[in-house]
């Protein structure tokens, strides 16, 4: 038992079981033709964050909530949900987990209430409690005057709208989101987000979600796990992912200077430069912290009497970490554990939305 | 169990029933083979040819015309039809996801294709109604005979004729919804459909009546499942055993035994497409 008061002592081992909501531990997955789909990963959520899983296509993010969910056996490692195995447990798995899968699994020809009504019998909500519960959520989801639709009417978003309104009705304790806006526009896009940032405030919902998109990892998570080729490569806050590589640059151009200004910004008091150029009057620098770093150059600067034309910061961006730890840019990469055809097609089409 | 099992029951109804075109095929197919097999091709006529000393009730199951023997192969027909879409309803469910859901629900994985097979039987009992009802209001219109019970037809004999269909239509949507959920491939699925769907059909005494048929057709007929049910269902409706094959009894033993084989079956089947990957 490791000692609580060591500040030494791991994340992990000082937190109560009561905190961790799932556990994976060397978890694997080789599907037939030696697809390694997950590739002995480990991790641990915790309760109340929203725990990212950013990856590119192919990277084995389905597959692992797939096993977390209990659709798929591994084929080694452990995986616990809530405190259950979920290969020796999964009735007990299933009834505390919410999904909202990638793929939507709304009834098409069932309006949007009656979706729901099947999703609270399936799941046992006690009858006097799902008519207030759906109103609740259809509410939430802001489907309320489109509950008496049949889905087939309903837009792309609206069905992930219901999807998502679905996983909650059993109030998961934990709700595995597959790539929630999976092909929305922007707006609803950031709709979604909302909901499910408004879901973490209100409930404290542990919520697992994958994503390729590195503004929604960004956006929503407390903690991120960037997975490739069914690895773990890096897995911290946004915050510190994004320091990983390496801090900010500041680009600085002045208007009229003889002496050479790396030289200068190099010399100020209390700056450590990471790294730097300059070209003609602009220096382009790479700093730890670029708030505490540009008053003091900026002060240092007035004090020689050198003009400033022009400042800009530029805040690392996941973008960039990624590219850090897998030596690639996320959008341009597709994983290749595996060779669906279809999926590649979809993968070219959300790309070129992208950009 | 009994909740989700309703639950999921209600949704492949309301799939159903919401569908103007399934409506529409659920009178047009039985009308459709009611008349161009029935009427316009009367074996009957044929039969009367060859030697207009026979009593005809000999040839047709009891009935006194080809129609009314025809018409009640039919039901079993329609039973087998709609077992079938059953069937192929539970891949396309696997396609749009939707048994993953089912998967993913804490639900006892035998409420998936005991559900189905519960929705298919209300829906192919409906149908052999109508076949029923469609086949006795023909004669109504002018030039045609309908099929023709018997006049002491009553409850029981329904209720008889009930259980046959519904027998059937267990074993057969067992056996279908469980091919639906192991293959996951639509083509590999109609394929064996077609291929268990038309020797079931066409060596069963369901259209064409087994003294008519070559004799090796005859032997493997008179074991073929839908032949008890037909056979039984033909003495209730017209009330003699002239023409049967079997006693009533044998008939719903026969009908039973492959019911239970085809439960056993389809669970086997059932359990292994639904154990996880
Ligand atoms: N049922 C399967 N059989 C074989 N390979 C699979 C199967 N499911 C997924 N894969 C492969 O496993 C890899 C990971 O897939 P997946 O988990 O869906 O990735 P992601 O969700 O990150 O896009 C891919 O290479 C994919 O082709
Ligand atoms: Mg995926």
């Amino acid at each position: 038992m490791a000692n609580l008061s060591d500040e030494g002592a791991t994340k992990d081992e000082s937190m109560s079981s009561e905190d961790v909501v799932v556990v994976v531990d060397q978890l694997e997955k080789i599907y037939s033709g030696d697809v390694r789909a997950v590739d002995s990963i480990s991790f641990n959520v915790e309760r109340g964050e929203i725990f990212g899983f950013l990856g590119p296509n192919g990277a084995g993010k389905t597959t692992t909530i797939s096993i977390l969910t209990t659709q798929t056996l591994p084929t080694g490692g452990r995986a616990e949900v809530l405190g259950y195995d979920v290969v020796k447990e999964p009735g007990k798995v299933r009834r505390g987990i919410g999904l909202v899968p990638q793929e939507l699994t709304v009834d098409d020809e069932l309006t949007g209430r009656e979706n729901m009504e099947l999703q609270g019998s399936l799941y046992g909500v006690p009858y006097s409690d799902a008519k207030e519960r759906i109103d609740e959520l259809l509410d939430l989801v802001r489907l309320a005057d489109s509950a008496a639709r049949k889905v087939k009417t309903y837009s792309g978003g609206m069905k992930k709208r219901l999807e998502l309104a679905e996983g909650l009705i059993h109030r998961p304790e934990v709700l595995f989101l597959d790539e929630p806006t999976l092909g929305l526009d922007i707006q609803t896009r950031t709709s979604m987000w909302e909901h499910i940032n408004k879901l973490k405030k209100e409930t404290n919902m542990t919520i697992f979600l994958t994503t390729h998109y590195l503004e929604e990892a960004d956006a929503l998570c407390d903690r991120i796990a960037i997975i490739d080729h069914g690895n773990v490569i890096a897995l911290d806050t946004p915050g510190e992912l994004k320091k990983a590589v390496g801090g900010d640059v500041i680009e600085i151009e002045v208007t009229d200077c003889d002496e050479d200004i790396l030289e200068i910004i190099n010399g100020v008091p209390g700056i450590a430069l990471i790294d730097g150029t300059c070209a003609e009057n602009k220096a382009r620098i790479k700093v730890p912290d670029s708030g505490a770093a540009l008053p003091k150059i900026l002060t240092n600067f007035i004090t020689r009497d050198i003009q400033v034309a022009s400042v800009m910061v530029k805040k690392p961006s996941l973008d960039q970490a990624f590219l850090e730890f897998t030596g690639r840019e996320l959008r341009d990469e597709e994983s290749t554990a595996g060779n669906s055809k279809k999926e590649a097609g979809a993968r070219k089409g959300r790309f070129r939305r992208r950009r | 169990m009994i909740r989700e099992t309703i639950a999921l029951i209600a949704r492949d109804l309301k799939r159903w029933y919401r569908t103007p075109a399934q409506i529409i095929l659920v009178f047009t197919t039985p009308l459709m083979w009611l008349l161009l097999f029935g009427q316009a091709f009367n074996i009957g006529r044929l039969a009367q040819i060859g030697d207009t000393m026979t009593d005809l009730r000999l040839v047709f199951g009891g009935a006194t015309d080809y129609f009314s023997f025809m018409a009640i192969g039919q039901t079993a027909f329609i039973m087998l039809f709609a077992s079938f879409f059953s069937g192929v309803s539970i891949l396309w469910d696997r396609k749009f996801g939707f048994l993953s859901k089912l998967q993913v629900a804490p639900i006892p994985r035998a409420v998936i294709p005991l559900s189905r097979i519960a929705s298919s039987l209300v829906k192919s009992m409906l149908q052999a109604a109508v076949v029923i009802v469609l086949a006795a209001s023909f004669v109504l219109v002018p030039g045609l005979s309908g099929l023709r019970f018997s006049p002491s037809f009553g409850f029981a004999d329904a209720l008889g004729l009930a259980l046959f269909l519904v027998l059937l239509g267990i074993s057969l949507s067992a056996l279908f919804v469980a091919l639906g959920l192991i293959v996951r491939n639509e083509e590999t699925l109609f394929g064996l459909i077609n291929l268990l769907n038309f020797p079931l059909m066409f060596t069963s005494s369901a259209l064409i009546p087994i003294a008519l048929m070559p004799d090796w057709l005859r032997t493997i007929a008179l074991y073929n499942p839908i032949t008890f049910v037909v056979d039984g269902m033909r003495q209730l409706v017209f009330d003699t055993s002239v023409g049967a094959e079997y006693t009533v009894a044998v008939d719903l033993l026969g009908i039973g035994i492959f019911s239970a084989l085809m439960i056993g079956l389809g669970a086997l089947l059932a359990r292994r497409a639904l154990l996880r990957g």
